[in-house]
C-alpha cells in the first residue's frame, strides 16, 4: 500500500497555490482559472484517499467534483463576459466600487 | 510508526510562499530574482514531497515525476502574465494530475478527468480569453494584487493543514481491508483486469443516487443560468430596433 502522505502534500499545495492565485491576480480569467487549480488539489485529495482505504468512495466524491466544476466554469464565464461587455476590461478592480 | 515532526512541513510551504512572492507578476522584473524564485520554488516542492515520505513507505517514482510537473505548471498558471498562457499551463496541471490519478488505479477518473476538463473547460475558457481579449499585456495582467499578503494567507491555510495532518498521521485509521468492504463499495481486487469504472457507477447508481440526479440538475441550472446570462439584444446598425409591442413590455426586460 502506498503511503498517503505525499499525494496530500501534493493535493494541500496545489490548493494552496489555486488561493494564492485567486488572491493574487486581478484578471477575472485567472482568477476563476486559479479556482481550477484548487480544483484539482482536491480530486488528488479524494483520489489517493480512494486508494488508501481501497474504496469506491472517494472516486464518486470526484466524479462529482468534476460535475461541480464544469457548472462553475460555465456559469463563471458567463459572469466574465457579462462583466467584461459592461466595463470593456477583465480587471477586477474596476468593480471595487461594490465594496461599499 | 511515530508521528513525524511537522516542521520539514512548515519549511518547505514558507519556502514556497516566499518562491511565490517573488514569482508573482510585477512591473519591473529583475531576471535574478525570478531565478531565485524558481530555485525557491524548486526546493520547496521537493522537500515537501520528500520529507513528507518519511512517514511511510516508498511511492513510485512516477508520483513525484508528475508531482512535480502539477505543482510547476500550477506556479505558472498563476503567475504568467498572459492568460491564454495561463489556460496552456493549466492543461499541464490536468494531465500531471490524471497521470498520477492512473498511478491510483482511478483510471476512469483520469480518463474523465482530461476529457471534461482539457477537453471542454479549457476551450471555454480559451474562447472567453480570445473574446475578451485586450491588445499588449494590460497592467492588471502585469501587477500582482497584494502578493504579500496572499502568500501569508496561502501559506498559513496550506501549512497548517499540511503540517496537522503530517503530525496525526498516526491517529488516521489505518488502510482497510478490502474483505471487510461490502461488495457493492469495494474496488476490485485486481483493478487491471476489468478496471474499476463498474464499482464507480455500481456505486453511483446505488449508494449515491441522489448526488447523481442533483449534479445532473445543477448542470441543467447552470446551462440556463449562462444562456441567460450571456443574453444581449445587439442593435442591428442603422435600423432602428422595433418598439414592444404592449403585450411585450415587463415581459421582456433587457439583461442590463
Amino acid at each position: 500500500m502506498d503511503s498517503l502522505l505525499p499525494s496530500l502534500m501534493l493535493g494541500a499545495a496545489l490548493f494552496g497555490l489555486g488561493v494564492v492565485g485567486f488572491l493574487v491576480r486581478r484578471n477575472l480569467i485567472v482568477i476563476f482559472l486559479s479556482t481550477e487549480v484548487m480544483f484539482q488539489g482536491v480530486i488528488v485529495t479524494a483520489a489517493a484517499f480512494a486508494r488508501y482505504y481501497a474504496h469506491v468512495e472517494g472516486q464518486a466524491y470526484a466524479l462529482l467534483l468534476l460535475v461541480i466544476a464544469a457548472v462553475e466554469a460555465g456559469l463563471a464565464l458567463g459572469l466574465v463576459m457579462l462583466l467584461y461587455r459592461r466595463r470593456d476590461t477583465l480587471d477586477a478592480e474596476a468593480w471595487s466600487t461594490m465594496r461599499g | 510508526m511515530t508521528a513525524a515532526a511537522p516542521y520539514p512541513i512548515y519549511a518547505a510551504f514558507a519556502l514556497g510562499a516566499f518562491a511565490l512572492y517573488f514569482l508573482a507578476p510585477r512591473a519591473q522584473r529583475r531576471r535574478a530574482v525570478t531565478t531565485a524564485g524558481w530555485l525557491a520554488a524548486i526546493a520547496a516542492g521537493s522537500v515537501a514531497l520528500f520529507a513528507s515520505q518519511q512517514a511511510g513507505p516508498h511511492t513510485g517514482i512516477l508520483f513525484y515525476c508528475f508531482a512535480v510537473v502539477a505543482l510547476l505548471a500550477a506556479v505558472r498558471v498563476i503567475t504568467h502574465p498572459r492568460p491564454v498562457y495561463s489556460a496552456v499551463y493549466f492543461v499541464v496541471v490536468v494531465l500531471a494530475v490524471a497521470a498520477i490519478l492512473i498511478t491510483y488505479e482511478a483510471e476512469f477518473l483520469a480518463v474523465a478527468l482530461v476529457i471534461i476538463y482539457a477537453g471542454a473547460i479549457l476551450v471555454t475558457y480559451l474562447f472567453v480569453i480570445m473574446l475578451a481579449q485586450q491588445p499588449g499585456a494590460p497592467v492588471y495582467d502585469r501587477r500582482a494584487r497584494e502578493p504579500f499578503l496572499a502568500v501569508i494567507a496561502g501559506f498559513l491555510l496550506t501549512g497548517l493543514v499540511a503540517g496537522q495532518v503530517t503530525a496525526q498521521r498516526s491517529g488516521l485509521p489505518p488502510p482497510s481491508k478490502p474483505e471487510a468492504r461490502t461488495a457493492s463499495t469495494r474496488l476490485p481486487p485486481n483493478p487491471t483486469a476489468s478496471g474499476n469504472t463498474a464499482a464507480i457507477g455500481v456505486a453511483l447508481m446505488t449508494r449515491y443516487p441522489v448526488a447523481l440526479e442533483i449534479g445532473g440538475v445543477l448542470l441543467l441550472i447552470s446551462m440556463v443560468g449562462a444562456v441567460a446570462l450571456s443574453r444581449k439584444r445587439i442593435p442591428i446598425e442603422g435600423v432602428p430596433p422595433p418598439a414592444p409591442t404592449l403585450g411585450q413590455i415587463g415581459k421582456e426586460v433587457e439583461p442590463f
